[in-house]
């Protein structure tokens, strides 16, 4: 149907408008934190041992000297372009930092996401079709004690059992040396994909595999208790004694109608999960070794390298609008009447 | 009109169909023991249809669900013969193939009894993939059976959702989800409860058509009596879980043997005669849970004596009919 594609593209149209303007707010939020954050800039770019007149050269340099409107306009103008400053540690441009270190972290934090829902709902499906049974009540336990673990004691006691002690798992890094190339987008998993090497990818995803269950571990619990309500509720709605009354079997109104019907609540938490996960992965990243955004704003917020830190919270904050748009046209896919009330009302 | 060799003929054809499902001493309770039907007998011949009537609670729809062991929580006793088996020992694999295949449900509130996220088409076309119809003869049938039900575009209306659908609409694809793998029962509950009359009229029209034609048996559920007149050969009327009256549409109007069944056609409106106030049974119906000692309509009925409270009337059979009371209205009955 011709018209619901246009009715989509519609839709992305609004939504990219709202999304930039909520990316332009943080920008200049970012901006006034620049200016809010105790400390002189030129004298922090000037370095420890400058003098005040190589500190005013730099100031007259930079434009700091220039009315605070006119520096604010000049942001801008360089985050349109793309530029978000020079790190004072790397000495290189902040974006090129971002590019190095964020695949690494969109990795972990995807590869996460996979097992967290993957794990959530089959635990879910098997919960809820086995209501109030030991199984049921011990898996929700469970999911109780799991949620309220520590991500980053989890992740020191795992490291300990499955790499120190029992050596399943490689206990550092994210590949191992002999499979290190020149990077494609910078993650090991993805970029194994791309050149098709079977065993650098099953290598890559022995590094992930700690990291992700620790990081993961709590927002499954999270995923498992909203699915499982969702599901429950569903298998409860008149509809679905009527798929029965048509002979269907349990499994089928499980996955074909319940299941479909009950995804809604747990994408959009899934999608809240995100953005936090991009904020606790950089714990267990610190535990792991593995080089990504973790490390770089770690180091960054060490050094007051304030150019690499609010570079980070603005590209972190692209990537949570992302999500959320992502989330919308998921939502917009699976349920008709979210899209007869989107659509209709766009109409109008 | 000239209802008596009607009357004759339908009943030849009763007398000479087979049976196709027989109930037999059909009790349903809740986990707590509350017995929601207590006792149901029935049988429902080829090509026959039944109406259940009864209040709200009277356990008509537990008793058709029941039929088909729809909810696992219900503990069911007694038999369910379909062709002389009996269903209620069948395993559930065995059980899915009847539902829908032999005897098809179709429910009241088509908007809360589809799914929101499922195209219609897709819905009614799962009763014949889950047998194993191929996706090109399932749509066709699918398309046959709603052009049958008076959907004229069926084709182009398949990939619509039930929010975008009307409530007499809804209500074809509820039967024709019901109806598309051919059962040969269809249990209807309240099928057109929730339409305005006139979009009721039609989809009735259009059951009977297609029943008629298929040479379809039907339990049709309602509390309409108007449409049990219309549409029934047969009507059972339940109360508080027991059947209290089972007889031919004709007998049962023209002679209603329970006071109950009495107090229900006195409250039906009638244009050809002039009331002032529109007749009620008094009292309201009890739930299952508060049924009382001996007839459970003692408490509503006026002929009620110390015998009606003590003992629960048993369903005698009379000249061709069953009455459950202890002073039924039989004057004239047995000579028949």
């Amino acid at each position: 149907m011709p018209s619901r594609y246009r009715s989509y593209l519609r839709f992305l149209g609004r939504r990219l408008a709202v999304t930039a303007m909520t990316l332009f707010g943080l920008m200049t939020l970012v901006f006034l934190m620049i200016k809010v954050i105790p400390g002189d800039e030129a004298r922090i770019i000037a370095g420890p041992e400058a003098s005040p007149a190589q500190v005013e050269a730099v100031r007259v340099k930079l434009g700091l000297d220039a009315p605070l409107v006119v520096q604010y306009v000049r942001f801008a103008g360089r985050v349109a372009q793309g530029d978000l400053g020079t790190s004072i540690s790397t000495l290189q441009p902040v974006v090129r930092d971002l590019a190095e270190v964020l695949p690494s972290t969109l990795e972990l934090v995807v590869a996460t996401m996979v097992f967290s829902l993957l794990m959530a709902t089959a635990a879910a499906l098997v919960a809820a079709s086995r209501r109030g049974d030991m199984v049921d009540s011990s898996s929700r336990v469970v999911a109780v004690i799991a949620g309220g673990l520590p991500t980053f004691w989890l992740a020191l006691v795992l490291q300990y059992l499955f790499a120190a002690k029992w050596r399943i798992f490689p206990i550092s890094g994210q590949q191992s040396f002999q499979f290190i190339a020149d990077p494609i987008t910078g993650s090991p998993l993805l970029d194994a994909l791309l050149r098709g090497n079977f065993s650098a990818f099953v290598n890559a995803v022995d590094y992930i595999v700690l990291p992700a269950t620790a990081l993961g571990v709590f927002f499954a619990a999270q995923l498992f208790r909203t699915l499982r309500a969702s599901l429950i509720s569903i298998l409860q709605s008149e509809f679905i004694v009527a798929v029965r009354s048509k002979g269907a079997s349990f499994a089928r109104i499980l996955l074909r109608h319940a299941l479909p019907n009950a995804m809604g609540p747990t994408i959009t938490l899934a999608g809240i999960q995100l953005g936090i996960m991009v904020g606790s992965a950089v714990l267990v990243e610190g535990i792991f070794g593995r080089q990504g955004l973790g490390a770089y704003l770690q180091n960054a917020v060490a050094q007051k390298d304030t150019f690499a830190v609010l570079g980070t919270v603005l590209v972190i904050g692209a990537f949570v609008c992302l999500i959320n748009l992502v989330v919308d046209l998921l939502q917009l896919a699976l349920d008709p009447r979210v899209r007869a009330a989107q659509f209709e009302g766009a109409a109008r | 009109m000239n209802a008596a060799p009607d009357l004759a003929a339908a009943e030849a054809v009763e007398a000479a169909a087979p049976e196709l499902l027989r109930v037999e001493g059909l009790s349903v309770s809740l986990p707590g023991g509350v017995a929601l039907v207590d006792g149901v007998s029935l049988t429902i011949h080829r090509g026959e249809r039944v109406a259940l009537v009864g209040e709200s609670g009277s356990g008509k729809s537990v008793t058709a669900q029941a039929v088909l062991r729809l909810n696992d929580r219900l503990r069911i006793d007694g038999r369910v013969m379909l062709d002389g088996r009996d269903i209620l020992s069948l395993s559930e694999r065995e059980m899915a193939g009847v539902r829908g295949g032999r005897i098809g449900l179709a429910f009241q509130d088509a908007m809360v009894c589809l799914d929101p996220i499922m195209t219609v088409g897709d819905q009614i076309e799962e009763s014949l993939r889950i047998r194993g119809v191929g996706r090109a003869e399932a749509r066709r049938r699918a398309i046959a059976i709603l052009t049958e039900l008076g959907v004229h575009d069926a084709a182009d209306r398949l990939g619509s959702y039930v929010h975008e659908f009307s409530g007499g609409m809804r209500q074809r694809v509820v039967l024709a989800m019901a109806l598309v793998a051919q059962p040969d029962l269809l249990i209807a509950d309240e099928p057109t409860t929730a339409l305005d009359v006139r979009v009721q009229r039609q989809v009735l029209d259009l059951l009977d058509q297609f029943a008629a034609n298929h040479a379809l048996s039907v339990l049709l559920i309602t509390h309409d009596m108007g449409i049990v007149a219309s549409f029934a050969d047969r009507v059972v009327v339940m109360y508080s879980g027991r059947i209290v009256e089972d007889a031919s549409v004709f007998d049962l109007f023209e002679r209603p043997l329970h006071p109950y069944t009495q107090g229900l056609l006195a409250a039906i409106p009638r244009v050809d005669r002039s009331q002032d106030e529109l007749a009620a049974v008094p009292g309201s119906p009890v739930p299952p849970a508060l049924r009382p000692s001996g007839c459970a309509f003692h408490p509503r009925c006026a002929k009620a004596t110390e015998v009606c409270r003590t003992e629960v009337p048993p369903l005698e059979t009379m000249g061709g009919r069953r009455v459950a009371c202890h002073h039924p209205a039989t004057d004239g009955v047995h000579a028949v």
